[in-house]
């Protein structure tokens, strides 16, 4: 669980990546998933890997992305054994389940190199409103917390002589009941608590409240964009 | 006899959390590991019940190594009750929370029904039988937790952090209670932060920092250590600080009566 996290989870670097703006990545990821709902042969395919890729290693996020392809393939083998099976071709089955691990991974790319506070003032940009925008932030931000609470819980009841590995599929889903009761019980109090940790400090006396931080384009962001941009157009009009 | 020989850990994420430890705990000790958030104390543990196995080295208990046991095979012997109650109360009733772990290692019912008996009345939770343990205060969530896990009767004891969140009447029976296991042959450590309680209790000591182990020794011998106390960030008992106050160094009474008496033999000499 903790390798397919990591996966997801946004560690602090100092990358060209993550020093970008974050619209900037919001956008080269939402082209990437674009192409990869898009695109229909293996030579378009390749050139979405091969530009996950580059960002990955600009990124320096090269081996945590490639966790959350491993995590993808397993899904993907299923995609492709169904598709193969229901009659498709062998190749289009092929591209279907690499479409699906191309898709997790431009996803994966935003969430590895933006932070919580970034994804906030994107959010924002939007404006979206600003409750909706934190609620979504702050479950984005738990991600990690409540990850090592289940590692917690799940080391507690082992600890008590629970073998989640033995016995058929129904009393291996049973067995999860002491491993979900207190997670979520511990979630819901501490949802409550952040509630009042937040009210306390004054959260929502404001309508309109200020931020200490703006987001600016700077000349690095507008290059990125105008490559992606063009490379993107290129592949909608001329490339599949 | 718990051993750990060379053992070292590294984390998935690649950080080293143990390094190169070299131990021997004792039968029927108790056994105190201190040091700073992060040390290691938790990963070093969780190598006695199996939840972590070495990345490098090996950990044996009474010879055997726990590499080729399971966590629930390890844990027959080894319980251990962790920090946070909430992380392990999940049962409707405190019956089936404390039955949880009996019913796990398959005894049979009689066995089952006698140790339930012993646990509720050892622990005073008879009038919470029925009772969720989510809706306990803090010190009797504890109490469920610390009879959940004695209830199958382990050698050895690991107790994470047990005197969090406990006022000092817990804390009494806490260390009543710790007596009383060691008295009865068990093994125990503890993992805290207390001082004052390690103090009263007089455990081996285990000094960790950045994943080693830097000192083993007696509480008075490492307390009165301000250079070790300062590396694991950790400050001396209160009857520690005021007998160094007074030039004293060296046999430092334990308790706060003995303290008293020697402080007025102090003033009348």
């Amino acid at each position: 669980m903790y390798f397919i996290a990591n996966g997801f989870i946004y560690r602090k670097s100092n990358s060209i990546i993550h020093k970008l703006d974050p619209r900037v990545k919001l956008l080269i990821s939402i082209q990437l998933f674009t192409l990869a709902l898009l695109v229909s042969n293996l030579y378009n395919l390749a050139i979405i890997f091969i530009a996950i890729s580059i960002f990955s290693l600009l990124g320096k996020i090269t081996k945590r992305l490639l966790r959350t392809m491993i995590f993808a393939t397993g899904f993907s083998a299923l995609i492709l054994i169904i598709n193969y099976f229901a009659g498709y071709s062998l190749v289009y089955s092929i591209q279907i389940a690499l479409r699906f691990i191309a898709i997790v991974c431009s996803t994966s790319l935003f969430f590895l190199v933006t932070s919580p506070d970034e994804l906030e003032y994107v959010l924002r940009w939007f404006r979206l409103p600003r409750d909706l925008v934190f609620a979504f932030v702050t479950s984005v931000r738990f991600v990690p917390v409540i990850l090592m609470d289940t590692l917690q819980i799940i080391d507690a009841q082992k600890s008590r002589g629970l073998e989640l590995e033995k016995g058929n599929p129904i009393i291996r889903i049973k067995k999860f009941i002491p491993i979900l009761v207190p997670l979520i019980i511990n979630e819901v109090i501490r949802s409550g608590e952040l509630a009042e940790a937040m009210e306390s400090r004054g959260y929502g006396i404001s309508k309109n409240p200020t931020s200490l931080y703006s987001l600016q384009l700077i000349k690095q962001d507008l290059i990125v964009m105008f490559i992606t941009s063009i490379s993107f157009i290129s592949i909608i009009f001329f490339g599949y | 006899m718990i051993e750990f020989k060379q053992v070292s850990y590294n984390h998935p994420g690649g950080t080293n959390a143990l390094d190169n430890i070299n131990l021997k705990i004792k039968k029927n000790s108790i056994t105190a590991i201190v040091g700073n958030n992060g040390a290691g104390k938790t990963t070093l543990v969780k190598h006695i019940n199996g939840l972590l196995k070495p990345s490098e080295g090996e950990v044996t208990i009474e010879n055997n190594s726990t590499k080729k046991s399971s966590v629930a095979e390890l844990s027959r012997n080894v319980g251990m009750v962790f920090q946070n109650a909430n992380h392990q109360l999940f049962a409707d009733t405190v019956k089936n929370e404390i039955l949880f772990g009996l019913k796990n290692f398959g005894f049979d019912q009689d066995y089952i029904d006698e140790r339930y008996e012993l646990m509720t009345d050892l622990f005073n939770l008879r009038k919470y039988e029925e009772i969720s343990p989510l809706k306990l205060s803090g010190g009797e969530k504890k109490k469920v937790c610390l009879a959940s896990v004695l209830a199958w009767n382990p050698e050895i004891l690991i107790l994470d952090e047990p005197t969090v969140g406990q006022d000092e009447l817990q804390k009494n029976i806490l260390f009543e209670f710790i007596n009383t296991l060691h008295s009865n042959n068990k093994t125990i450590i503890i993992i805290s932060h207390d001082i004052e309680f390690l103090w009263r209790l007089q455990p081996n000591i285990i000094t960790m920092s950045d994943g080693r182990i830097i000192e083993i020794n007696h509480p008075e011998k490492i307390f009165t250590d301000k250079e070790l106390m300062n590396k694991v960030g950790l400050i001396p008992p209160q009857i520690i600080k005021i007998f160094n106050g007074l030039g004293i160094e060296k046999d430092i009474p334990i308790n706060l009566e003995d303290a008293c008496k020697r402080i007025q033999g102090l003033m009348e000499e």
